[in-house]
């Protein structure tokens, strides 16, 4: 009986060992696919940076135009560090300051509008996005996301000017999607080592 | 009266007609371009380049290079070909020549208050300043607040002043402004480019005409294409159009509704020129639209050499270099970035 009972313990060992080592090689999987999905996105960004410039001229694509005033980062990471009920630490993108208070975003969206109003003119200007913003019903829907992250995009690429070609658009979004898959590595990498920990002490515990 | 400048064009313009028609023997071939394709490394690029004329320029440039080294070099043998032929020229042909080089006041004055804009040192923006744009009180752009200011501490002596008049304001400059600047400017200035041409009148006003009404149509397309996805309003857009072209009136009030590149297409399959062009696209693609344009902006300024007798082998051989370089800075970021296979994405060849 007592023989039956400690090979059963054992098997169930053997099992959760089984099951980290599956863990552990998923992990790492999961993790080569997604570095060699970064180096494929970070190449192709370089590259249409480089039809951005050779489309819009050097003159209009070029680190001297980068805006060394300060100003709210656009896109931000928030780490949820390991505790007790959290195995490892979790990396969290909030891409293109989208709050996630509506209140906060129409307050924001009616400032801009009187502002913009005081600095009316008869010359062409580039309506502000916010003053089409403010018309949209703070809600938080699909459709007022994807188009707040549009429009904090644009804003981003001003810095190269108003009417960008779409190359550089393109350029974004490469690496956009670059930090993306970064931030999934991060998240993958601390399961990865998670899983490794363990894995040792299986190996540790057995030996 | 045209047809008869053979009897009086040597007896000013006859020297330098040679010196530029020399000067075009001296563009890349599609065997060199073969050769720079075929390279590894930038070094390699350079080594290739010291067979050519650029061989002198890039000589004593030290390793590791760097691809906007390559471009600076070569932009600085152009600069000294421009320096060479305005020192020798008189009146028009020198304010033909001058004319040429207006574009890139234009770009180098936006860059300078674009980077002031964004509390950038003033040197590094002077050093990124294209030298064919270049003019005494440049770095005073600094200073301005507005357009107005811009316009009276600075601009007023040089010679953008009279495209300033449709832009002059008194709000501050941003990133917005700046842009329909940019475009304000450069529209006054293709214009007034072209009555200047069309008083040369015969060859002359004959070819430009052609050159330039093929960039005022390919700034519309660009402008309409940029501001797909933008807040910029259709009258807005419609206002940075040149008023002259091949588009112009009726090709102007169908870029200026159009919201996505298919409807840009339809309203210019409408032109038997640009039929060809945008046949080479496949539908909802703009990526290779700029090679299409260029291709197309390459075969008529080599026209231009057919005939003699006019100032547009000039404008034309400016042009050429230009996009010689604009393949070399491709090629050389190919290169660098390992991304042979894509050289031919963005190379025009010229011959």
């Amino acid at each position: 009986m007592q023989t039956s009972e400690n090979g059963m313990e054992s098997t169930n060992e053997l099992s959760e060992s089984d099951r980290h080592i599956l863990n552990f090689l998923d992990s790492m999987d999961s993790y080569l696919i997604l570095m060699d999905s970064l180096s494929s996105a970070l190449r192709q960004g370089w590259l249409e940076l480089a039809s951005a410039r050779h489309s819009m001229g050097a003159s209009r694509v070029s680190s001297a135009l980068f805006d060394l005033k300060s100003h709210n980062a656009p896109t931000t990471l928030q780490v949820n560090n390991a505790g007790p009920d959290v195995e490892f630490p979790h990396f969290t993108l909030c891409k293109w300051a989208l709050s996630s208070d509506p209140e906060k975003r129409s307050e924001e969206a009616k400032f801009e509008e009187d502002e913009m109003l005081q600095n009316k003119s008869n010359s062409p200007r580039l309506q502000h996005p916010e003053l089409q913003e403010s018309k949209a019903e703070g809600g938080g829907s699909p459709v007022t996301i994807g188009n707040q992250a549009q429009k904090e995009r644009l804003k981003s690429l001003s810095m190269f000017g108003a009417l960008v070609s779409p190359k550089l658009r393109s350029t974004q979004l490469s690496f956009e999607k670059a930090l993306e898959a970064l931030v999934e590595i991060s998240n993958v990498r601390a399961s990865l080592l998670c899983a490794y920990d363990q894995v040792q002490k299986d190996l540790k515990n057995t030996t | 009266m045209y047809g008869f400048e053979a009897m009086t064009f040597n007896i000013h313009g006859g020297y330098l007609e040679a010196i530029v028609r020399g000067y075009r023997s001296g563009l890349l071939t599609a065997a060199d371009y073969n050769n720079l394709c075929q390279c590894e490394t930038l070094d390699d690029i350079k080594m290739h380049l010291s067979a050519t004329e650029y061989g002198p320029y890039l000589q004593n440039e030290p390793s590791p290079l760097h691809t906007t080294t390559i471009v600076e070099k070569c932009t600085l043998k152009l600069v000294d070909e421009y320096k060479h032929m305005l020192t020798q020229a008189t009146e028009p042909l020198s304010t033909f020549l001058e004319y040429i080089t207006y574009g890139h006041m234009i770009d180098n004055v936006v860059l300078i208050v674009t980077g002031t804009l964004h509390e950038r040192d003033v040197q590094e923006l002077l050093e990124k300043c294209h030298p064919l744009g270049m003019f005494d009180s440049i770095a005073t752009l600094a200073v301005a607040q507005n357009m107005r200011e811009l316009y009276r501490l600075v601009l007023v002596d040089t010679p953008l002043a009279p495209y300033f008049s449709e832009c002059i304001t008194s709000e501050d400059l941003d990133d917005m402004n700046i842009e329909i600047m940019r475009n304000t400017l450069y529209k006054a200035y293709l214009e007034d480019f072209y009555r200047f041409c069309q008083k040369l009148c015969g060859a002359t006003a004959e070819i430009m005409s052609d050159l330039l009404a093929f960039e005022a149509d390919r700034r519309a397309v660009n402008i309409t294409i940029n501001s797909i996805g933008t807040e910029l309003t259709r009258e807005d857009r419609k206002k940075l159009y040149s008023n002259f072209g091949l588009l112009y009136p009726y090709g102007h009030e169908e870029l200026a509704v159009c919201e996505d590149i298919d409807q840009v297409r339809s309203a210019m399959e409408k032109y038997p020129p640009y039929q060809s062009i945008f046949s080479k696209l496949s539908y909802g693609e703009s990526q290779l639209l700029d090679k299409a344009f260029y291709e197309e902006e390459v075969k008529r300024l080599c026209l231009a050499f057919e005939q003699q007798f006019h100032y547009a082998v000039f404008f034309a051989y400016m042009r050429l270099r230009e996009q010689e370089i604009r393949n070399l800075m491709w090629i050389s970021e190919c290169v660098a970035q390992n991304q042979k296979t894509r050289v031919h994405d963005s190379v025009v060849f010229i011959f």
